[in-house]
Order: structure tokens, then C-alpha cells, then sequence
């Protein structure tokens, strides 16, 4: 094993959320069609040997961690819930204007602080870097919060060839959409067939 | 909180896998390796994001699994020195309070990184902040703060939510030693230390729990 760049780009809260959905839907289904198979094997009395539904075990580990994020991920205290897929994307768009850096906006997303008091925790020395704008930027999450709602859709994008299925292909575009803004000065080198997928979506997104 | 690592990595694939897709089959396999496991200076990992590269499977001498050498990107759970938290207050006793984010509870506050004055009290099995002691001249003595009455007293329960800053970060590594021996008599190994630590604090205006600053306004918080 080696590890190649142990911090190569920051996640949301709300994406590593929605990775975590998408895979818990999957055991789920996984799970209905091999018992589905199981139970048409059962009801025919023949015995399918090894079919390779079954053979998808999930490890214990992956399962442990997914429920628990999930759990802490859409706890009741937590602010970004209250952000839609389409709200990150415009409170990032929205805060650019603003001199912030990648890890404040990136907190701003993962926190939602709507009070002076929670902004001050997150922005350096925010009277003098932000002044009188500090409210525009309060408003600006506001506005946030109450246009939720709206669904993003990132279907209008052309799907380069993938080594990945058609479902995390879709989650890795409409990820790479939101994160652009916070880790656009680390630029991943994709060296994979996906290659030049992110230096596609910069050229649209601008 | 969350990051992706790139990782390079060569995985086997077992002769059982071989009927369900390669992609799927090689994730199946990460997930099993370093799902919830922490990987030294990166952090905890929790899940494959996707894979990047995937050499041929090959099959060597001996097994009939079929190993990939890949690069794969994984999310991992690493926050950031400086970065906000929100997290559940799990314990507290005298050496300071221990948080918990549900996946991952090796989250300390120590003492010095509790609101100021504060003082752990053995009764309630809490610490609890005095902000009506912080104005006086003279920093009063943790005898001064117990006996303050209990009104004034702003406590942090077990079960609260919290915001803390994330001050440092420990990965400890460990390593199977031979085994000890005292007096010819073998000595049991010593409680093993955690291999990834967050240290945490809440020494700020907006940090602590989240209920003290819901309705706060900036000129009532004392500082400055």
C-alpha cells in the first residue's frame, strides 16, 4: 500500500452523505434481489449453485462506519440538512465574491452559521477581513437555507467513458460540480480513463 | 471533516468473485480492507469514493485469485487543524470532556481547552462554565467555583452538541512488541492507546455547546 496524496481534495458533509446513501441503497437491493433469487430457487426445489448475487458480501466494517456517518450526518443538529443539493452549489457561487478561503467556505457549507456569533468561530478575524460585509454574507446563507429545495440536475452533461457504473459516475460529476469552487487549486491529476472529466466541467461551469 | 486520499494498492480478487463485475468486485474488496480502519497520518476511512486506475488482473503462482494493482480514491474522515466541529458531548470526568461524532469517539477536550473559568464538578459528574466569575480581578480558585450557586452555573451534559475547534491531531502507531516480562512473571499489555486522537477546544466566543449561543449577540460576550 502507499499512499499517494493523502489529502488530494475536501468533501461536504452533504457529499460524503449522499456517497453514503447511495451505497446503502445498494446493500439494500442487493440484499431484496438475492433473497428474491433465494426464494424462486426454494419455490422451482432446484438449487441454483452459486449464484453471484449472493457472492456480494459486505464487509461488517464497511456497513459499521456507513450506518454511523449516516447517523451523524442527518442528526437533528445538523445545519447543513437544511442546504439542498441545488442550495450548496449557489451558497458557494453566491460567497464568491467574498474573500474567503477554500477551508472557510468549505465550513460555511458544512455548518450553515446564520448568528454573527457561529460566522466569527469560522472566519479569521472576520471584522477586518470582511467589515461591513459580514451581513451580506449572513444574508447570502440565509437566502440559502430558504430557496432549498431546489434538486440539481447535472444530466445535461455529456458522460465521457468511465471505468465506474452509471450511478457513481453520475455522483462523481455532480460532486466535482459542487467541490470545483473549494479545491480548484489542487487539481487532481486524473490519469485514469476518465481523464480531463473535471477540466470538462470547469470549462462549462465558467 | 471529510477528505479523499489517493491510494495505491495491490488487491486480490478471489475465484468466489469472479461471476459479478471487476469494478464491483475490487470495491467490495477495499471496502473490506480499510473501511472503518485508520490508516496512519491519513485518518479514518470510511469508504471508496471510486477507483482511479486498475492495472490487469493477474494470477500468480500458488492462489487462483486474480490481484489488481490500482489507484483508488477514498473518503476519509480527517478534519482539518482549525476547522469547526459539531460533535455529542459522550463523557466527562477530571481530566477534561470526550466527544463523540457517532463513527469515531477518540475526541478530547483537555482541560486547558475548556471556557475559562470552569471547573469539573464531582456530584453532576460535569464541568460547567461560570461566565459571571470571568469579570472578577482575581481568577478564582476551583473551591471558589463550587460553591457558586448552581444557577449561575452553565454546565456541559453528557448528550449535549457541541462546537469545538479541532486544535491537533495524534496517530499512534502500534507496534507488537516482544512480550514483557516483570520478575519472570508476564505482564499483561498496557491499556492500548487509540491510533488516531483529536484533540478538541472550546476556548472561544461561539464554542461549546450549541444552546449558549443560539440567540447570543457579539457585544454581550465578554472578551473584549
Amino acid at each position: 500500500m502507499e499512499v499517494v496524496n493523502p489529502r488530494a481534495a475536501l468533501l461536504s458533509n452533504l457529499e460524503v452523505l449522499q456517497l453514503l446513501r447511495e451505497l446503502e441503497a445498494d446493500h439494500l437491493a442487493s440484499q431484496k434481489s438475492a433473497l428474491k433469487i433465494k426464494k424462486e430457487d426454494e419455490q422451482s426445489g432446484t438449487q441454483n449453485p452459486k449464484n453471484p448475487v449472493e457472492n456480494v458480501q459486505v464487509s461488517e466494517n464497511l456497513r459499521t462506519i456507513e450506518v454511523e456517518a449516516i447517523q451523524y450526518l442527518t442528526a437533528g443538529y445538523q445545519p447543513s440538512l437544511s442546504l439542498s443539493e441545488g442550495g450548496v452549489e449557489k451558497l458557494v457561487k453566491a460567497l464568491a465574491p467574498f474573500a474567503l478561503t477554500k477551508a472557510e467556505k468549505l465550513q460555511i457549507v458544512n455548518l450553515v452559521p446564520t448568528e454573527p456569533v457561529e460566522l466569527y468561530t469560522i472566519v479569521e478575524e472576520l471584522e477586518e477581513r470582511l467589515g461591513d460585509q459580514m451581513d451580506a454574507v449572513l444574508g447570502v446563507i440565509r437566502d440559502s437555507i430558504s430557496a432549498g429545495g431546489v434538486p440539481a440536475e447535472s444530466s445535461t452533461h455529456a458522460a465521457p467513458p468511465s471505468p465506474q457504473a452509471m450511478s457513481e459516475e453520475r455522483l462523481f460529476l455532480e460532486e466535482d460540480d459542487i467541490t470545483w469552487d473549494y479545491h480548484n487549486e489542487q487539481l487532481f491529476d486524473d490519469t485514469g480513463e476518465g481523464a480531463g472529466i473535471e477540466g470538462d466541467l470547469e470549462a462549462e461551469d465558467n | 471533516m471529510f477528505v479523499l486520499s489517493i491510494i495505491k494498492d495491490t488487491v486480490a480478487v478471489k475465484p468466489h468473485q469472479f461471476g459479478i463485475p471487476a469494478d464491483q468486485a475490487l470495491i467490495n474488496e477495499i471496502n473490506t480492507i480499510y473501511a472503518n480502519k485508520v490508516l496512519h497520518d491519513v485518518g479514518l476511512c470510511v469508504a471508496v469514493f471510486d477507483l482511479v486506475e486498475v492495472g490487469e488482473g493477474k494470477v500468480r503462482y500458488g492462489d487462483g485469485c486474480l490481484w489488481y494493482k490500482l489507484v483508488f480514491r477514498m473518503v476519509v474522515f480527517r478534519p482539518f487543524v482549525s476547522e469547526v466541529l459539531l460533535a455529542k458531548v459522550k463523557s466527562s470526568d477530571e481530566d477534561g470532556i470526550r466527544l463523540s461524532v457517532d463513527f469515531f469517539d477518540d475526541i478530547y477536550i483537555p482541560l486547558i481547552y475548556l471556557p475559562e473559568p470552569s471547573a469539573f464538578d464531582p456530584n453532576e459528574r460535569a464541568h460547567f462554565w461560570l461566565p459571571s466569575a470571568a469579570d472578577s480581578e482575581t481568577k478564582p480558585t476551583v473551591h471558589d467555583m463550587l460553591d457558586s450557586p448552581t444557577t449561575d452555573r452553565m454546565y456541559i451534559d453528557a448528550g449535549e452538541i457541541v462546537r469545538v475547534r479541532v486544535e491537533s491531531d495524534e496517530f499512534y502507531d502500534h507496534e507488537p512488541g516482544p512480550p514483557k516480562a516483570l520478575e519472570g512473571v508476564r505482564v499483561a499489555r498496557e491499556q492500548k492507546k487509540a491510533p488516531y486522537t483529536i484533540v478538541c477546544s472550546m476556548v472561544e466566543q461561539g464554542l461549546g455547546p450549541v444552546s449558549w449561543w443560539r440567540n447570543a449577540e457579539i457585544e454581550v460576550m465578554g472578551d473584549d
